[in-house]
């Protein structure tokens, strides 16, 4: 052959092709895309796995302590109620307690007007009921401190005195 | 109606139809790639495998597909790396006393159709004779008709280069088939 060009001949493919091989490639590619899909793999940095387990540690103690609190109560709870029953009181504590609230309810008078509650609540304490002195709740610790420094400051006998002029005055007031 | 590329390229890019894409995709692509590569690897089993490959790999990284490029052209570069490694692997299995151009010729007399020309066997024989690079310019621009510059893409090198690869490559298959024509 002397002269021969291959830009003028035919493009054709000589190869033996197998029936359905575009179906059979694409089944196959389908077949190995599809559970990587479905089935994705979660992988977890160690650092993360160490700390989601300390988390669970912890977190499974807490609820489990926390779980604990109540029941140490319920072992104390006969002192709690031994404390909450209205046993009878001493005198003396009857007239410190009234002392006490007194001197509260006076600084309240001072700072707004309402009487008229801390009268009842003194006689709720001073009949025995379990009606607690709520102004006693109210009170700023800072105020507390101020009551007990001025307590300290008396006697037993100036005490008990001063609670026996009280409780008079808490009467005149209420039946005045 | 043809698919097109955006399409195709949408269908992949969200989960929820990437099936569809990947149908779509070999749909639009499997004809040119499956023939891109049995020129390269010539044994029809290994091209199947190689093209199947190439599928799962453009499903796996088609993340990494950036849209300045042309979709076909990305998967050429898939399809070409896929194909020049199963052509080592195949080098590496054959028997060390024999030439790997022998090897790939006899490739392509057992692989041909029973009526196929002597000058169509002769030109694939002359193209197994090419080296690598020479071979794979020769048929991405004598067969597929890309342009220089979308093979520059693939093949990382210079339209210079290939034009140059090309001239020498048309040279020697011609010089070939002058060689070995007997009629």
């Amino acid at each position: 052959m002397k002269e021969f060009d291959i830009e003028k001949l035919e493009r054709k493919n000589i190869y033996k092709v197998p029936d359905h091989v575009f179906e059979n490639i694409q089944d196959r590619v389908m077949h190995d895309v599809k559970p990587a899909r479905k089935a994705p793999i979660f992988k977890m940095n160690w650092a993360y796995a160490a700390a989601a387990s300390l988390a669970l540690i912890f977190g499974a103690t807490f609820v489990f302590n926390s779980d604990d609190t109540p029941a140490t109560n319920v072992g104390n709870s006969k002192g709690i109620y031994a404390e909450n029953k209205n046993e009878p009181k001493t005198e003396s504590e009857i007239a410190y307690e009234t002392l006490k609230s007194d001197v509260i309810s006076v600084d309240d008078n001072d700072q707004d007007s309402d009487i008229q509650d801390t009268k009842t609540d003194s006689y709720a304490q001073q009949s025995g009921e379990k009606v607690k002195a709520a102004p006693v709740k109210a009170v700023s610790k800072k105020e507390e401190k101020q009551v007990n420094e001025y307590l300290d400051s008396f006697s037993n006998s100036e005490i008990s005195e001063l609670a026996s002029n009280s409780t008079q005055d808490v009467y005149l007031d209420l039946y005045n | 109606m043809k698919i097109k590329d955006a399409e195709i390229i949408t269908l992949m890019q969200d989960p929820r139809t990437q099936d569809k894409g990947v149908r779509a995709l070999m749909d639009a692509y499997q004809s040119r790639l499956y023939w891109h590569i049995r020129r390269i690897i010539v044994d029809g089993d290994l091209a199947q495998d190689t093209l199947q490959d190439t599928f799962i790999k453009a499903y796996q990284n088609f993340h990494q597909f950036k849209n300045d490029s042309q979709l076909y052209t990305w998967l050429y570069r898939i399809a070409t790396n896929e194909a020049l490694q199963q052509v080592n692997k195949m080098k590496k299995m054959q028997k060390t006393d024999e030439d790997p151009e022998y090897y790939m010729q006899n490739l392509v007399a057992d692989n041909m159709e029973g009526d196929a020309e002597e000058i169509q066997i002769l030109l694939q024989k002359a193209i197994q004779s090419l080296p690598e690079k020479q071979k794979l310019v020769f048929m991405m621009r004598y067969y597929d008709d890309l342009p220089y510059e979308e093979i520059s893409k693939i093949v990382d090198m210079s339209v210079g280069t290939l034009k140059t690869n090309y001239h020498y490559a048309k040279q020697k298959i011609e010089e070939y088939i002058k060689e070995n024509y007997e009629k």
